[in-house]
């Protein structure tokens, strides 16, 4: 048994060291001229190969070696995204009014794999507020059937979302558009967001995340999973234990008292007890703290946000990686 | 005959499965199993590591393994493809985002050799939100009509509402009923006298590769 374990991680090894020497050599010749998409494609597709072998590998090979490879691999995907940002430094939020969310190239290539296979959705039918930078948004940007219970917020810069009921009783005042959320939508997905804040309801479902950057969020939800993402503040009011996965820089804090329009606002608000998939050991992750009882006192908008200015200024208040934040 | 002998005669008195409950995160394969058992499904959280649940079903004995979903578990799942009888893949039929990420993971899975002859059910769970992705859309988005190699079943079904989820085991335990208990305890006595457990026989009711 020792014995083809070790012969295994023998022959993987090898085989590794040259897919991934090769790859480097790739990727360094691509740098120096300007590479094509579909370079860029196979090289992203390559590695996502490269990644999943590893991640297979994973318990056959001895534990220096494999996070030694798993370095490798790290150092190769930050040369790959620079490659991919150097080459298209204009792609990466220029947004098409119809259907962008699918064709996008994910700014954030953390997960290569995930945002390739996007390329083929199935027709959406759900409730969604996608690709808009810049834009103070509400229940009145949601788009889709209003029957519906599913809400995918995608593909947003520098965006205030602001969900909550009483953010509705704004200018426009019956219609199609649905009003209150909260009641009707019972599953997020949320994904592709860079300085963002998220001021959501508390729902009567789950909460799915994926790649985001530099966001705040404010949630109600049964379950909470978090993927890949980083700088994230999130504020939150959960019947079971939160989850990240693949993320760094995420702080957790509880459901703000002042938005709080149901009644789980009174219920003495249950100790956070993140769980992080990606560091399954005794010794507390390094991924995430919890915020302290100051970040209570933070100023959340209240009112209609216009004009860009406004928004920008709202956005560095509430943002985690402003200054302010950082004392 | 030797212990492996024993256990198996035994296996087939008390009618024992084991069935595996796999799919992506947030697809509820724990909720499932939390409302089939008449648990609160209210606080269940994202599954780290897996859960066993024992139901009496029928005449049967069900060993449910439920293992967790996530991107970093998912490597872990080969661990318990050993001697499964039915594999069991719950799909979020809201998550048209990562429908293409279900079938891989699908997919690849019956490819494994440990899960040949495992009899397949894909649970399009969540059919209780509105909008979310019907019967025919998800059989299409997986595939299923390439398998060929399980014999299997789609089964629309909602954790929440607790629809379908009995009629849906109803389905896989019968499957894998007339695959291992097929012969009349009769001839179930003949072959184990003659040291060929019925399970491993290759005595497969007709229409069983006719997915």
């Amino acid at each position: 048994m020792a014995e083809s374990t070790w012969t295994f991680s023998q022959t993987f090894s090898t085989k590794f060291q040259s897919t991934r020497s090769d790859l480097e050599k790739r990727v360094n010749t691509a740098k120096s001229s300007s590479p094509s998409q579909e370079l860029l494609r196979s090289l992203t597709i390559d590695l996502a190969k490269l990644t999943r072998g590893l991640a297979d590998a994973t318990g056959s090979l001895p534990g220096y070696d494999q996070k030694q490879y798993e370095i490798q691999v790290k150092a190769l995907e930050k040369d790959l995204e620079n490659l991919r940002a150097s080459s298209a430094p204009k792609s990466k939020f220029s947004f098409k009014k119809k259907q962008a969310a699918v064709s996008i190239p994910a700014p954030v290539a953390v997960e290569p794999r995930v945002t390739l296979e996007q390329s083929i959705v199935a027709p959406s039918k759900n409730l969604e507020i996608s690709s808009h930078a810049y834009t103070y948004l509400t229940t009145d940007s949601v788009s889709g059937p209003p029957e519906q219970s599913e809400l995918t917020i995608s593909d947003l810069d520098h965006c205030i979302v602001d969900l909550l009921p009483r953010a509705s009783v704004s200018d426009s005042g019956s219609g199609d558009i649905p009003h209150n959320l909260s009641p009707r939508v019972s599953a997020l997905h949320i994904q592709n967001l860079i300085d963002t804040v998220l001021i959501l309801p508390e729902i009567n479902g789950s909460v799915l995340l994926h790649d985001l950057i530099r966001c705040v969020v404010v949630v109600g939800c049964h379950q909470f999973r978090m993927h890949t993402s980083q700088k994230v503040d999130v504020f939150l009011s959960i019947s079971s234990n939160p989850i990240i996965e693949h993320c760094k820089d995420i702080r957790f804090s509880q459901y703000p008292q002042q938005l709080s329009s149901s009644g789980m606002g009174d219920k003495p608000a249950k100790e956070l007890y993140v769980q992080d998939f990606s560091h399954i050991r005794s010794t507390p992750s390094p991924h995430w703290t919890l915020l302290g009882d100051e970040s209570q006192d933070r100023k959340w908008p209240v009112e209609w946000i216009r004009g860009r200015g406004n928004l920008e200024h709202t956005l560095s208040m509430l943002l985690p990686a402003s200054p302010s934040l950082n004392s | 005959m030797g212990l492996l002998t024993i256990i198996r005669k035994n296996r087939q008195k008390e009618k024992e499965m084991r069935i595996l409950f796999l799919g992506l995160d947030n697809a509820g394969k724990t909720t499932i199993l939390k409302k089939l058992n008449g648990e609160d499904i209210m606080s269940v959280s994202p599954t780290l590591g897996f859960n066993i649940k024992t139901f009496a079903h029928g005449k049967y004995t069900l060993n449910i393994w439920d293992v967790g979903g996530q991107r970093t578990l998912r490597p872990y799942w080969r661990n318990y493809f050993e001697q499964t009888d039915a594999l069991v893949w719950v799909v979020d039929s809201g998550d048209r985002m990562r429908m293409q990420d279900c079938k891989h993971e699908l997919h690849s899975l019956l490819t494994e050799d440990r899960l040949a002859g495992a009899s397949l059910l894909v649970l399009a769970n969540k059919q209780d939100l509105r909008g979310s992705m019907t019967e025919d859309e998800i059989h299409d988005a997986l595939d299923l009509r390439s398998i060929k190699s399980h014999n299997w079943k789609i089964w629309p079904c909602s954790a929440v509402t607790g629809k379908n989820l009995v009629s849906g085991l109803d389905w896989v335990v019968n499957d894998v009923a007339g695959r291992l208990y097929y012969s009349s305890s009769s001839t179930v006595q003949n072959q184990s006298s003659l040291g060929i457990p019925a399970a491993e026989s290759d005595n497969s009711p007709p229409g069983i590769l006719a997915a």
